[in-house]
């Protein structure tokens, strides 16, 4: 009995050794191969932290860059308003020389007419040859001859009032204190001969006494813009429309709504119409700028805002929201 | 009627382990004579006479099995070169292997033939498939697609055979068999419930690059340069660490999969990887931690739990990734520990530590092939 026991004993302790044994020898290769995995982990932690500096490198390579762009798109976008505006100030004036060729054309061949009537007048004079019915018809060729010639010098004279006070406001950017209602029909009579043959009714309403001290050059031309937004996409070539601009004061606000019944801006891209380059009608000389341009004139040079709404068949309709004085 | 019996002996004598596991699971089942079962290995041991030994006690038994990195257990919980037995019996269920040898030759062909065979022999519906393969010869991959040809969309489980961390040659059991360059299947039909759970732990870490010239496993080239020197530029040496698989993202994906490295050559440069890439994938290196290991195993298993529609499971298979066992070195009992720990009963528990491993990436969906993560599957019949 005791035999069997330590037989079992011995069996019992054989087997603990040999898995002792096994143990041991699986525990030095267990631990070279721990040791090489962490060998191998310092290293891959060391490369992880230098990928991460070398990409805060590159970022802040990119960021110095995107800063960079920011400020050249600034730049350019300073440029491109200095570029609108003069595009706007070359259409006005090719308007207004076209406009007013037509008065003051008139008015030289009148006053030929005028002066080879006075001539044969004096050579009838000179001559004793002069009747009564001559002088009579004389007289009244030369009045209204007169009449004519004032009446185009006027137009003309008109044209080149507004003209210059939009022309100067536009080419250079002062501030001061003008009428609203009065300053818009200036610009709307000076940049009407643009639009003249699409026969577009424009009317103006609103308290004319309203003033603002603010840039009157910005505000010719974003009235400028919505004007050609409306003739360039609200309408179909040779048809007609009704522009509507009504100003009105609410409190230190003035508030300026420009609405036009043409065909509506589409919902997909609505949201995109202040965006820079945007256009539907590049095929029609479209550049994309001028709503973006009177975005940035509204809210960074009047200090204002501008806000927008649509529907299609039924027209647009911009609301220009500007402090009734501006901070320098 | 669903009896599992599990039998695990670290004793490093062949006859004796397998002697001492016989004993265990006799004296489990009680006199019922099981119809299968798998078997996990150390490749230390005289495999022809384990299998000898099991045949001699239980004859015609259907049984697969394979060498590994390490097992696990219910009886003795995490061991190495130690020897465990999981066996199944039961009226309601039909449980067939199959064998397809020298699989590297054509193995998507090889694959489909085998399980073709023992679906045949079936006359219950079949449930899933626990496969048991190589992954040095071959691609695991063109494995799975071959059995998939054949199972459609049913499960598949399983792992790819090891021959703790040496990768020089790995074995299968089939039957009475030793084999190499094999895939083995045990094919389960009828009245069985399953449910699984996978979860890994690792994570990618530094740069993004593209795996810009791939054939299959095989890695020529990332970022146009050799890949082996992704490695060389990570971990400063001149071949890859198979504890830091990569992560891979296919093409137009943000999801990943992990494949380590099984192999390499250092003339052209070349990494032989645990499974199948897609070219123009994006890659990374991954790193993890002995926490995120654990605590993947624990999500496993809770997982598998969660979605086990019966009462109770009888059994649990364990198919661990010998990369995590690598990561948790001395303390790798605590993957096992964790599920224990968290259970009042935990059912015979059985499993090994692969090269790889299989589970869907849903429940009951299609196979996937895997690296670094915790496969379980649960098994009962009420």
């Amino acid at each position: 009995m005791e035999v069997e026991d330590d037989k079992l004993i011995i069996k019992r302790l054989e087997k603990e050794n040999r898995i002792l044994k096994k143990k041991l020898e699986r525990s030095e290769i267990d631990r070279a191969t721990l040791e090489t995995t962490n060998r191998n982990k310092e290293a891959l932690l060391k490369k992880v932290i230098c990928d991460l500096q070398e990409y805060q490198s590159i970022l802040e390579k990119k960021s110095s860059d995107l800063e960079q762009t920011l400020a050249d798109l600034s730049l350019m976008q300073t440029k491109l308003v200095e570029v609108e505006k003069m595009a706007a100030l070359g259409g006005l004036v090719a308007g207004v020389a076209h406009e007013i060729n037509t008065p003051v054309g008139t008015s030289i061949t009148l006053a030929s007419t005028l002066r080879d009537e006075t001539q044969l007048l004096m050579t009838l004079v000179e001559s004793g040859c002069l009747k009564k019915s001559l002088l009579n018809h004389y007289l009244d060729v030369a009045n209204e001859v007169s009449s004519l010639i004032l009446s185009n010098l006027n137009r003309a004279g008109e044209l080149v009032h507004s003209f210059k006070q939009v022309a100067v406001d536009q080419s250079n950017s002062e501030k001061r204190i003008f009428k609203v209602k009065e300053y818009i029909e200036e610009i709307m009579i000076s940049i009407s001969p643009q639009f003249k043959h699409n026969l577009h009714n424009v009317s103006i309403t609103g308290d004319d006494s309203i003033s603002i001290d603010s840039y009157p050059g910005a505000l010719a031309q974003v009235i400028t813009n919505f004007v050609n937004n409306s003739v360039l996409h609200a309408y179909l070539p040779n048809t007609s429309g009704n522009i509507h601009i009504h100003i009105q004061q609410q409190g230190d606000r003035t508030i300026i709504q420009y609405k036009d019944d043409g065909f509506g801006i589409d919902p997909q891209i609505f949201n995109k119409i202040f965006e820079p380059f945007f256009t539907t009608a590049r095929d029609r000389g479209g550049t994309g700028l001028g709503l973006n341009v009177t975005y940035n004139l509204v809210t960074q040079k009047l200090q204002g805002s501008i806000d927008c709404e649509s529907e299609i068949g039924k027209g647009t309709l911009f609301t220009v929201n500007l402090p009734n004085s501006i901070s320098t | 009627m669903f009896k599992v019996a599990v039998g695990h002996s670290n004793d490093p004598d062949s006859l004796e382990a397998i002697d001492e596991i016989l004993e265990q699971c006799q004296q489990t089942l009680d006199g019922v004579i099981p119809q299968a079962g798998i078997l996990f290995a150390a490749i230390d041991f005289d495999h022809s006479l384990i299998l000898q030994r099991i045949n001699e006690t239980f004859p015609n038994i259907e049984l697969i099995g394979g060498t590994t990195d390490g097992e696990v257990s219910s009886i003795l919980e995490f061991q190495q070169d130690s020897l465990t037995l999981m066996l199944f019996c039961s009226d309601e269920i039909e449980i067939r292997a199959s064998v397809g040898r020298n699989v590297s030759q054509a193995p998507v062909d090889i694959a489909r033939q085998s399980v073709e065979e023992a679906k045949q022999q079936l006359t219950l519906p079949i449930k899933f498939c626990i496969v048991m393969m190589e992954s040095l010869t071959t691609s695991t991959v063109s494995i799975l697609q071959g059995l998939a040809s054949v199972l459609g969309d049913l499960p598949i489980f399983g792992g790819a055979t090891a021959d703790q961390w040496q990768y020089q040659r790995t074995y299968q059991f089939y039957k009475n068999e030793v084999l190499s360059d094999a895939v083995t299947t045990l094919l389960f039909a009828g009245n069985i419930l399953f449910s699984c759970g996978t979860a890994s732990g690792w994570r990618p870490i530094g740069k993004r690059s593209i795996a810009t010239k791939v054939d299959k496993n095989v890695i020529y080239e990332i970022d146009h340069k050799p890949a082996l020197d992704f490695y060389h530029y990570y971990l400063n040496i001149d071949e890859p660490d198979a504890v830091y698989p990569l992560a891979v993202f296919p093409p137009n994906e943000d999801t990943f999969f992990l494949r380590g490295a099984i192999a390499y050559d250092k003339a052209i440069g070349s990494l032989t990887m645990s499974g199948d890439i897609p070219a123009g994938s994006i890659v990374q290196i991954t790193d993890t931690s002995l926490e995120d290991v654990i605590t993947a195993s624990r999500v496993s298993f809770a997982e598998a739990k969660s979605h086990y529609t019966g009462q109770e499971p009888e059994a649990a298979l364990f198919f661990s990734c010998a990369w995590r066992r690598q990561i948790m070195g001395t303390r790798a009992n605590e993957e096992y520990q964790a599920i224990a720990g968290s259970l009042k009963n935990l059912p015979s528990s059985c499993g090994f530590y692969t090269y790889g491993e299989v589970a869907p990436l849903r429940q009951n969906g299609q196979a996937f092939f895997h690296n670094t993560t915790f496969v379980t599957l649960l098994l009962g019949n009420q």
